[in-house]
């Protein structure tokens, strides 16, 4: 079957000249051809299939590029190609017999891999080092094509014959190969330890890449040093000797070998036992990667994904750097944000000051973004160095000043987490905070000030008269603004009860009535039954909606929870959990450590063949875990500023207690809810419990809250760990809810 | 590692080629040129896409990839990954690709690249395995196998001759050896050269920031030693500083035998033929104290590293008012013995800006015309006018640019702007480059250069430039 050349136009006009008698007539013609490849001409694979055969060796290349492109299109024809193919890999000229080698395994076509193996039998033992490692190659590809007929081969053994070879760059090459066969083979279901596909770094290769490391080209390295990666050491002494033959590498001047140097010390390093040699490596490390900044911003950027993941093993390796990372504003903005967070991890009380006086400038910037990135910076800067949370708060106040809206906002936003971590310490600026009310329009800033005003309601003399403005535009409100103003208003009612009486009996009422979130009314709901058990405010409430007196202890539930004392914040010190640090590690200089997601969750495989066949089982879930994982790197920073909330130490100076409750303010989650912080969606979980259109009876009715906060707890302690803060929660806090929260239960149905 | 490509789109996002993405599906290239597209569509800023973005699979038998992307001049070179690869790996290489482009085209652009298609595909062959590996990138090597486009070349094809094949096929003159049998992968053999010549440029650049102050903030040297070699034979070159403690952090060329250098701080070196970077560091005016070091010590380095002088100073004064604002800025030279050239003055005025009114002048300081030498002559043409200033309305950017600014003269520029009913909101920085003939920071000096040869005898001539230059952003 041949196809006709269109009698018309340029292909037709082709087709004459590459038929014509004068060699550069017909030379000219294939170039034109190459040249239009971006369009179809797959009709001149006959045409240009004739002049395959010539001495021409720049025409013979052409024409066999030609032949890569076309040959899916005309598997028929390629056949013709064959014999100049066999014959060429027997040319005098080793770049042909190369050449002709290459074209073979890259056409993917079955028919002329049968007539392969005997040339790549041939051109493995070549004398030309070129026609070798084009070779190796080749059997990478073929593998992938017909893996039985390498087996049955023997190309393997000679493969692994081929790492002794004198020519550093054939080492190189055969180790790529030999680790793509690995990697196709490892992804095989059915894949047993023996299967000679496997290509397990052992202790006599380990030395011969050692050898051929300092040899080879800057590609051949990094193909050396993944490989020197995989490798496991046998003991100490061999870790210390890979570190040191490894660590020339950092003097190189490609970034991708510095980095694949880094990530091998990395891995190795952890087997040496000498102190001063951790040290020296460590020192060593910095200097590559401060050079690494010097690049263009793409490269910036992927360095500094790096640095940071780095730094959360080994803070200590640019601790005296950090200059190094100040921002300049017309950085693209990827890479500023990368480089503040670096600098918030660098952050100490040596370089505090210089760190202060470089954010308080970026918050004057143009971009937005970037501003409100800034002034967190500057929150998790005083949340991590208590000796300058003042100066912190003082570059706040100054920005405060500045009354431009976003800036404002963000400050009060940041503001809040300080007095967290500092209660009682900066009440004196509430004020000026409280000044600014009318500029905030964001209901997180909104939500923020309001919080304080709630917390500190007992110190603000006219707390009512602003948490009032709140309650006027109650319903205007986004919910977490109606969450957080219940909240506090309910806070102030139990600081001040006898002047707050009217505005939490109007905040209940609006919120159970008038409010479409049931989130917002259920909470409400709980704060009302509580409340209406105090003798006092029981009298104003039971007018509205009559609930029997309970026990005095109920109110000191409501305000053990409303008013307990949260656990201390702090910054997290890595932001990724320590298992999974563990493993990207071993993927510095990956994409995983782009990402800082480990490589199954995210890599796929844009190839075809057997392996993308084989993925296809599993790839929705691969998808699915990719979008994640990318969505993760969004929320990156957000993750940054997700404040951890550390369980572990005992609360102290607890306002009144009750055991049941204490056990429940001990879970980050249940604090979180219990003190109204939450913005956690499946706090909506109290509904299902938490909302009856009647009042019910009032044992049952406390019951059921209280089966709801269990059941809440555990939900949403799984919850705020998908926020985007995997590693802030670690199992054995996400576990303890769900036993304890038997107990208050019991504790107060024993009660009732 | 699986690099899975090369594509060159042209300043409208369209393709103009692409390397062959035989291992993928054909719709793989299309999938990350629309990904590509579409994020720069979608940012405010092209240069604020991230540089690795994520292809989505089209669907479930394709995993996904990773597409890192670069902008050359009016181009954007992509590079599809897919597996599990290092991006760094991905950007060196198109760095690699662009600069072996750069020797082969002179100029990488739209229309070189559609003038030289066969080149072009020849170089996606040679240089990428289809499996993912980067081949061959020294150019030594690959000018034996892709020969570059020349005068000559064409003038033979003209004529009909068929001279240049037999050159490549049956490697002619003198290489009687194949490609890639030279013991060294980056010099090839039998190089022939009637003037023996090297010469070594030494390029310095300065990025700091100074703050309102005036103080420096930070500031760091990056230097590089290029080297153009156009010697016979397999020359042995050494080479050695009179001052080699003010080189840091050296990443070397994989000629440089890196014992001697870490010995004896001696470059020893057979060089590739013809332009290579020698070696890249940075400048430290402060060595490296001893290996344990103190606290103290380093942040005494680190402070003696930020204490390189500024070549001049800018004194701003910008009063911001509700629609608008005005500005004076002052640029003194600082140099005594040094003319900065090509300065230019960024200031971006922020969103809004328009309405610019501005007047350049020379200001009176300075004794440009009395100081010896050259700068006369460069103060006559830059003394009538010379700088301008021009505005980006897109970028709101206003761009001050004086040619030269001789010893210790000083200029400046005051205007007004308006930003109609927004405040404005300026950055509170210019950015100002410019460069520095004759003049390295560092004053890294070499000492001696010996050329050995053991089958010929010649005596090279070598030569040792400096250049530099600087970008600073200076706050106010």
């Amino acid at each position: 079957m041949s196809i006709k050349a269109p009698r018309k136009g340029e292909n037709y006009e082709l087709s004459v000249d590459l038929n014509s008698e004068y060699r550069e007539k017909r030379k000219d013609a294939i170039k034109r051809v190459i040249a239009s490849m971006t369009v179809d001409v797959s009709g001149l694979f006959p045409d240009v299939l004739k002049n395959m055969q010539t001495d021409d060796l720049e025409q013979k290349k052409l024409v066999y590029l030609y032949l890569m492109n076309y040959a899916k299109t005309q598997p028929e024809l390629v056949i013709l190609a064959v014999n100049t193919f066999v014959k060429d890999s027997d040319d005098p000229n080793p770049l042909v017999r190369a050449l002709a080698i290459r074209t073979m395994g890259v056409l993917r076509a079955e028919k002329i891999i049968d007539y392969l193996c005997d040339p790549l039998q041939k051109c493995l033992r070549d004398e030309n080092p070129y026609v070798r490692k084009t070779a190796a190659l080749c059997v990478a590809k073929l593998y992938d094509l017909k893996p039985e007929l390498v087996i049955d081969n023997g190309f393997l053994e000679q493969l692994h014959e081929m790492i002794a070879d004198s020519n550093p760059m054939v080492v190189a090459n055969t180790v790529a190969a030999l680790t793509d066969i690995h990697i196709a083979a490892s992804s095989q279901p059915s894949i047993s330890p023996n299967d000679p596909a496997l290509f397990p770094i052992s202790s006599s290769i380990l030395t011969k890449l050692l050898i051929a490391l300092n040899e080879c080209s800057e590609w051949g390295r990094v193909a050396i040093l993944n490989a020197l990666a995989r490798y496991v050491a046998k003991d100490d002494k061999e870790s210390e000797h890979i570190c040191e033959r490894v660590v020339p590498q950092f003097q190189h001047v490609n970034g991708s070998v510095v980095l694949a140097a880094v990530k091998v010390i990395m891995i190795h390093m952890r087997g040496v036992r000498r102190e001063d040699l951790i040290k020296q490596l460590v020192r060593k490390m910095a200097p590559p990667l401060v050079t690494l900044l010097s690049s263009p911003p793409e490269v910036q950027w992927v360095a500094l994904r790096n640095i940071n993941l780095l730094l959360q093993k080994r803070p200590d390796i640019l601790s005296n750097e950090m200059r190094v990372f100040f921002c300049k504003y017309n950085d693209p903005l990827y890479v500023k944000v990368e480089k503040l967070d670096i600098m918030v991890r660098l952050a100490g009380e040596n370089n505090v000051d210089a760190l202060l006086s470089e954010l308080k400038e970026y918050a004057s910037e143009v971009d937005v973004d970037f501003v409100r990135k800034s002034i967190k910076a500057i929150g998790q800067t005083a949340i991590k160095i208590d000796a300058a949370a003042e100066r912190c708060v003082h570059v706040l106040l100054d920005l405060i000043d500045t009354r431009v809206s976003y800036v404002v906002q963000e400050a009060v936003v940041v503001m809040k987490d300080i007095f967290r971590k500092y209660p009682s310490t900066y009440e004196g600026i509430i004020p000026t905070l409280c000044a600014n009310l009318d500029e905030l329009d964001e209901p997180e800033a909104k939500a923020s000030l309001i919080w304080i005003i709630g917390e500190y309601a007992n110190k603000i003399d006219n707390a009512d008269e602003l948490l009032g403005i709140f309650v006027d535009t109650f319903t205007e409100e986004s919910y977490p603004v109606q969450l957080q103003t219940l909240t506090a208003v309910v806070k102030l009612f139990l600081k001040k009860p006898d002047s707050s009486q009217g505005i939490v009996q109007r905040i209940l009422n609006t919120a159970t009535k008038d409010c479409d979130s049931p989130d917002v009314r259920d909470r409400a709901y709980i704060y009302w039954r509580l409340l209406s058990t105090d003798p006092g405010a029981a009298k104003v409430l039971d007018s509205i909606l009559p609930l029997g007196p309970l026990s005095y202890r109920c109110r000191c539930i409501l305000a053990a929870v409303v008013l307990a004392q949260r656990p201390p914040i702090s910054i997290p010190r890595t932001t990724v959990a320590p298992a999974l640090l563990e493993e990207l590690l071993g993927e510095v200089s990956s994409l995983a450590s782009v990402y800082h997601k480990p490589e199954e969750t995210f890599v796929g495989k844009g190839r075809v063949g057997a392996e993308s066949l084989q993925r296809k089982t599993d790839a929705p879930d691969d998808r699915f875990s990719t979008q994640k994982a990318l969505q993760t790197v969004a929320a990156g920073q957000q993750a940054e500023n997700l404040l951890d909330f550390d369980d572990a130490p005992a609360v102290e100076g607890r306002p009144s207690g009750l055991a049941a409750t204490e056990v429940l303010s001990h879970t980050p989650a249940a604090a979180n809810l219990l003190a109204g912080t939450s913005s956690n969606p499946l706090d909506d979980l109290v509904s299902i419990f938490g909302a009856p259109a009647t009042p019910a009876p009032p044992s049952a009715n406390s019951h059921d809250i209280f089966g709801g906060l269990g059941v809440n707890s555990a939900f949403s302690s799984g919850g705020t760990g998908s926020l985007g803060s995997p590693a802030v929660q670690s199992p054995s806090v996400a576990v303890p809810p769900l036993q304890k929260n038997q107990q208050p239960e019991d504790d107060l149905l024993g009660l009732f | 590692m699986a690099l899975d490509g090369i594509i060159i789109l042209d300043h409208y996002g369209r393709p103009i080629i692409q390397s062959g993405f035989r291992s993928s599906t054909t719709a793989y290239s299309i999938l990350h040129i629309d990904a590509v597209n579409n994020a720069l569509q979608k940012a405010e800023r092209s240069a604020d896409v991230d540089s690795v973005i994520y292809v989505p699979p089209l669907n479930t038998a394709n995993g996904s990839s990773a597409c890192c992307h670069v902008e050359v001049g009016d181009l954007r070179f992509l590079c599809p990954v897919s597996g599990d690869v290092d991006p760094l790996l991905a950007f060196a290489f198109l760095q690699t690709f662009i600069d072996i482009l750069r020797e082969y085209l002179g100029t990488v652009s739209a229309a070189t690249l559609r003038d030289n298609f066969d080149i072009v595909y020849q170089l996606f062959e040679e240089t990428l395995d289809s499996g993912g590996h980067p081949l061959t990138t020294y150019s030594n090597a690959l000018r034996d196998i892709v020969i570059p486009p020349s005068l000559l070349n064409k003038l033979l094809s003209v004529t009909g001759t068929n001279f240049n094949s037999t050159i490549n096929s049956g490697f002619g003159a003198g290489a009687a050896v194949g490609p890639f049998s030279s013991p060294l992968p980056w010099r090839k053999t039998g190089v022939r050269y009637n003037n023996n010549e090297i010469y070594f440029d030494i390029i310095e650049q300065l990025k700091a920031i100074v703050n309102k102050n005036g103080t420096v903030v930070s500031s760091h040297v990056h230097g590089k030693i290029e080297a153009n070699a156009k010697l016979s034979g397999t020359p042995d070159c050494s080479l050695n500083f009179t001052n080699p403690q003010v080189l840091d952090d050296c990443a070397l060329h994989p000629c440089v035998r890196l014992h001697r250098w870490n010995r004896d701080k001696m470059l020893s070196f057979v060089p590739p033929d013809g332009r290579f970077t020698l070696m890249d560091y940075t400048f430290s005016s402060n060595p490296l104290p001893s290996p344990s070091p103190t606290q103290q010590s380093l942040t005494s380095v680190m402070s003696s590293r930020s204490n390189l002088t500024i070549p001049f100073i800018i004194k701003a004064i910008v009063e911001l008012e509700d629609s608008g604002g005005s500005f004076d800025v002052t640029l003194t030279s600082r140099y005594s013995t040094h003319a900065l050239e090509n300065i230019v003055a960024d200031i971006h005025l922020g969103p809004g800006a328009g309405g610019i009114r501005c007047n350049v002048s020379r200001g009176s300081g300075g004794g440009g015309f009395i100081n010896a030498g050259g700068s006369r002559n460069l103060d006559t043409s830059g003394a009538s006018s010379g700088a301008s200033w021009s505005f980006d309305a897109q970028r709101t950017v206003l761009r001050w640019e004086i040619p030269i600014v001789s010893p210790s003269s000083s200029w400046s520029l005051h205007g007004s702007f308006s930003t109609g009913t927004r405040a404005p909101r300026p950055s509170h920085a210019i950015r100002v480059r410019f460069d520095i003939s004759s003049h390295t920071y560092s004053a890294l000096k070499v000492g001696q250069l010996k050329v050995t040869n053991a089958k010929e005898n010649y005596k090279p001539y070598k030569g040792v430039r400096g250049r530099s230059s600087g970008e600073v952003e200076w706050r106010w």
